[in-house]
């Protein structure tokens, strides 16, 4: 393109504008982002830095002067440490357990709810509360009236129907922890997908109808393929919240029998709080975060591309 | 919902289902009523179990076959505001509300320049907030104990706020954003051409049409910082414990008395059960941080 | 009340390559003229109307409004109210504060306020809406508060930016009435910005035509008619649009199937080829013995008094097509073939074949 001449103000131009009250407008405009910005690098990235620092440090509380550096020392704890492992393990099988469980029954919901029928808001009301309720009470609530071996109601459900009582929690601490997770998640993912199967737009069913799909044709070509983004979503939103799971371990088995139910946040937590071991609780938390940031960079890409779809204006 | 008018030609062609329809109607109808009705009272039962206990005296919870028939009593409420409820309720409120102001004041004006497009590399800033959220919270707390710790900020509710605002600022950032997007840009050049100056476009233009918006950020917070834990756990003792620590304290001091629990559990959940049974309509869009409307 | 003057106005968005949206744009528009800027999508009329609302910088010339250099000025210093496509009321506001927000910004007293917003009112008959949110209005009420909002302001000059684009047929009609009969009440400069070249005429007392973000001609709508600038305006202008076909050039004149037509000498000297501009209604049938070319009908568009044949004729080595009214009574039918003859020879507009000017 050829180059044009610069704007001309010419001698009657009150409004004319020299280029440095341009540059202040965008500065308006940019400065609003700061305070916020600021903040959030200071509440958690310095203190980010400062995991990584002791991360090269023996130092436990307990024990005043015990700080002195001593390199990769703790990694090399980190890797070759069983219960980390352990605690890894653990949280894999809770987070993937707990959102494909809550997605498929949220999804089920969501087509429940998908249709007109008496009531369907009392039920929408009903079905978002566990969502709302604290998970420390969620796991109290859980651990004592739903799951007690003598007292509790799923206990007397079972000998209804000729069951000997189970202590749940103690024989079964996965399943027990992953059942409150999904009871408290799945109105989060129906929520989502209910967003999902309301966008569809009502003429592109219809003309699935005319062009002769029944209901589930329809459902499988039509609406599954509009739903993968929702789906997708509401999974990676789960799955960030899920990995910091901590209530629910902490008032149900207390990461116990054993290390049956600890999982990262909660290994971390007794590392560091129980056992004051700042140096080596910081190497987790470093590894922690490497291995977290190579699962979100994907995560985050996938996220944008929802919002991109969703975004009208961006 | 879907209209009906495709219908009516199908009924002429087709009598059978002229006939048999509205039955087979009525009969799916009634069936999926009941089935989603079910689904909907399974996923609420144990709230409702946890309210109806507390209501209970001990015995009638202590049961190994349920008592749905029981003499109601507000003996529990009244033993849980005895052993000193008082405190913690308010520091969960003072954390809870402050935290949330803050967020507001700092997630509105980054949220709003986020949304115009002049801003360079807006990618990496939200980018940058998104992924702080992302990193589990156990990676930094143990600076953040020593640094909480050597400011004397231990036991401290002024500790909590600013922890749960930076919990809370990236949620209320990409949420806010997606209100502001939705803001119509010829409204923002109609308000121009009226003669609106920056200010004026932000608050008379832009914050009245993002109204509801922020009030739906704001509850998202206020059920975050709410039902915050691990930082009150390890971060305040007796001075600024809050709601769900409370809990953990009532738990261990008076063993499982489970309608006392129950009456204190009622009571730690009620706000912001009810907070979200309000605004359902906005819920959605804030925990999704605004990407599903 | 002002003049606008646009000299060598440009707008360049930036990419690789940058798009000129407007280039090097003159156009002077009279105290008082409803001046229309019509052409296709992307043909850089939107974006003059906003450099002239400043909305969008002016990269390199001028705008001015009166007397005042307004180039880089904001919008709120330029005294101009626009009417959104969209209408993009305030959702917030009521009727009433719609339409008195600019005066409230200028902090114009409370009581005169109210009159003038209930004088525009009935002036666009929505007293009874005043304390109605948009959203519960219809569409054509919205355009409506659209229109009153800009009226309240008294600007020196309006902008409208395809304000019909979203009513109905029948009320996009009623309301292009209502518009040009408000305008020519109130006797304010207007630029109007639409993509319909129907409206463009019927309203316009001036028409620019802009094609990529360059002006093709800017006259009345019966001289754009008539003497179009150029093939692009001959084509766009009129509906159905003008038969344009490139045709050889003999000793005679230009060669149209059997039929010559006789050329100024002086206008077709030096070229071998010329583009000819037949108006549908300078073509007609004719019989058979007299000089015509063939048509094969395929399609007959029938519209009561008047009907349009539109069909294919062989011409040169390849197959053009050619629209033509005819009686609406007595219309060819489908798979006819046809004699086209012209009315007067004196019609026919010649062009350029390479650049499509007009020649004479």
């Amino acid at each position: 393109m050829a180059t044009f001449a610069p704007p001309r103000p010419g001698p009657m131009t009150p409004g004319a504008r020299p280029p440095a009250a341009a540059r202040r407008e965008a500065w308006q405009r940019r400065l609003p982002l700061t305070p916020a910005l600021l903040f959030m690098i200071f509440v958690t990235q310095i203190p980010f830095v400062f995991t990584v620092i002791f991360s090269f440090q023996s130092w436990n509380l307990v024990r005043p002067g015990s700080q002195h550096w001593v390199g990769l020392g703790n990694y090399a704890n980190v890797f070759t440490d069983s219960a980390f492992r352990g605690a890894l393990f653990t949280e894999i099988e809770m987070t993937v357990l707990a959102v494909a469980i809550s997605m498929v029954l949220g999804i089920g919901l969501a087509v429940l709810l998908d249709r007109k029928f008496p009531g369907r808001g009392i039920v929408r009301t009903l079905l978002i509360a566990p969502f709302l309720v604290m998970p420390t009470v969620a796991g109290l609530l859980w651990k004592t009236t739903m799951l007690d071996p003598v007292y509790g109601i799923v206990n007397y459900l079972l000998r209804l129907v000729g069951v000997a009582p189970v202590d749940f929690v103690s024989r079964f601490p996965m399943a027990s922890i992953v059942t409150v997770l999904v009871w408290q998640w799945t109105p989060f993912m129906m929520l989502i997908v209910l967003a999902g199967l309301q966008s569809q737009s009502g003429e592109v069913l219809e003309a699935a109808r005319v062009d002769g799909a029944g209901p589930w044709t329809t459902f499988r070509a039509i609406t599954v393929p509009h739903l993968r983004p929702y789906i997708e979503l509401g999974g990676l939103l789960g799955a960030i919240y899920l990995v910091n799971t901590f209530d629910v371990i902490f008032m149900t088995t207390q990461g116990g029998p054993g290390t049956a139910t600890t999982n990262l946040p909660y290994y971390l937590y007794q590392r560091a709080f129980l056992g004051f071991d700042v140096g080596q609780a910081s190497a987790l938390g470093v590894v922690t975060v490497i291995g977290t940031i190579a699962v979100a960079s994907v995560a985050l890409r996938m996220l944008f591309t929802v919002f991109s779809t969703t975004e009208g204006r961006a | 919902m879907t209209t009906a008018a495709p219908a009516s030609p199908a009924d002429t062609t087709t009598p059978r289902t002229a006939v048999r329809g509205p039955l087979r109607h009525l009969l799916r109808t009634a069936s999926w009523t009941a089935g989603a009705w079910l689904a909907g009272l399974v996923f609420f039962f144990p709230v409702l179990w946890m309210v109806l206990t507390a209501f209970k005296q001990e015995s009638d919870a202590y049961t190994t076959t349920p008592h749905i028939v029981f003499s109601p009593t507000l003996s529990q409420f009244k033993a849980v505001f005895d052993s000193g409820i008082g405190p913690y309720l308010a520091n969960s409120a003072l954390a809870t509300v402050l935290s949330t102001i803050l967020v507001l004041a700092l997630g509105i004006p980054a949220a709003y320049a986020l949304s115009i497009r002049s801003v360079r590399k807006w990618r990496d800033a939200l980018f940058f907030f998104i992924s702080t959220k992302m990193l589990p919270v156990v990676a930094a707390i143990i600076p953040i104990y020593l640094a909480v710790r050597d400011l004397g900020a231990l036991d401290n509710v002024g500790t909590l706020i600013v922890l749960y605002t930076a919990m809370n600022l990236p949620i209320a950032v990409w949420m806010l954003r997606s209100f502001f997007l939705e803001v119509p840009r010829e409204v923002l050049e109609a308000a121009r051409v009226d003669g609106v100056t920056l200010r004026q476009e932000i608050t008379r233009i832009m914050l009245p049409i993002v109204a509801p918006g922020i009030a739906a950020t704001a509850l998202i917070c206020v059920i975050f910082s709410w039902n915050e834990f691990f930082f009150a756990l390890n971060l305040t003792s007796v001075r600024a414990a809050t709601m769900p620590v409370f809990l953990v304290g009532f738990m261990t001091s008076e063993g499982l008395y489970w309608a006392k629990l129950a009456a204190a559990a009622t009571l730690a959940c009620l706000p912001v059960l009810l907070a979200g049974w309000i605004a359902q309509k906005q819920l959605v869009r804030g925990l999704s941080m605004g990407a599903v409307k | 009340m002002a003049e606008v003057r646009y000299e060598q106005a440009s707008r360049i968005y930036p990419g690789t390559p940058p798009v000129m949206a407007v280039d090097r744009l003159d156009l002077a528009i009279a105290d008082g003229e409803f001046l229309v800027l019509v052409g296709p999508s992307g043909s850089g009329k939107t974006t003059a109307l906003r450099m002239l609302a400043g909305l969008e910088e002016i990269d390199s010339g001028r705008i001015s409004i009166g007397d005042r250099d307004v180039t880089h000025a904001p919008p709120k210093e330029r005294d101009i109210a626009m009417v959104f496509q969209s209408y993009a009321l305030y959702p917030h506001m009521t009727v009433a504060q719609n339409m008195g927000f600019a005066l409230n910004l200028r902090g114009v007293s409370k009581e005169t306020i109210a009159e003038k917003v209930t004088e525009a009112a009935r002036l666009l008959d929505l007293d009874k809406y005043l304390d109605r949110k948009p959203k519960a209005l219809s569409g054509g009420q919205r355009q409506r508060v659209a229109m009153g909002r800009a009226i309240v302001r008294e600007p020196s000059v309006f902008l409208m930016d395809e304000p019909l684009s979203n009513l109905d047929a029948k009320l996009r009609v009623e309301t292009r009435a209502n518009i040009a009969a408000l305008q020519a009440r109130l006797g304010t400069t207007t630029v109007y910005v639409t993509h319909d070249q129907v409206e463009a005429m019927t309203m316009g007392h001036r028409v620019a035509v802009l094609k990529d973000g360059v002006l093709q001609q800017c006259d009345t709508p019966r001289t754009l008619y008539e003497r179009p600038a150029n093939a692009f305006v001959a084509g766009f202008i009129g509906s159905p649009a003008m038969n344009l076909h490139t045709v050889p050039v003999s000793e005679n004149g230009a060669q149209l199937g059997e039929l010559t037509l006789p050329l100024p000498r002086a206008t077709t000297a030096n070229l071998t080829e010329v583009t000819l501009g037949i108006r549908p209604e300078t073509l007609r049938l004719v019989g058979p013995e007299e000089a015509g070319f063939k048509l094969a009908v395929e399609l007959v568009e029938e519209l009561g008094a008047d009907a349009y044949l539109h069909g294919r004729a062989h011409l040169g080595d390849s197959d053009q097509r050619f629209v033509l009214r005819v009686d609406g009574r007595t219309p060819p039918t489908i798979g006819q073939t046809v004699n086209a003859g012209l009315r007067d020879t004196g019609e026919i507009h010649l062009f350029h074949p390479g650049t499509g000017e007009r020649l004479d």
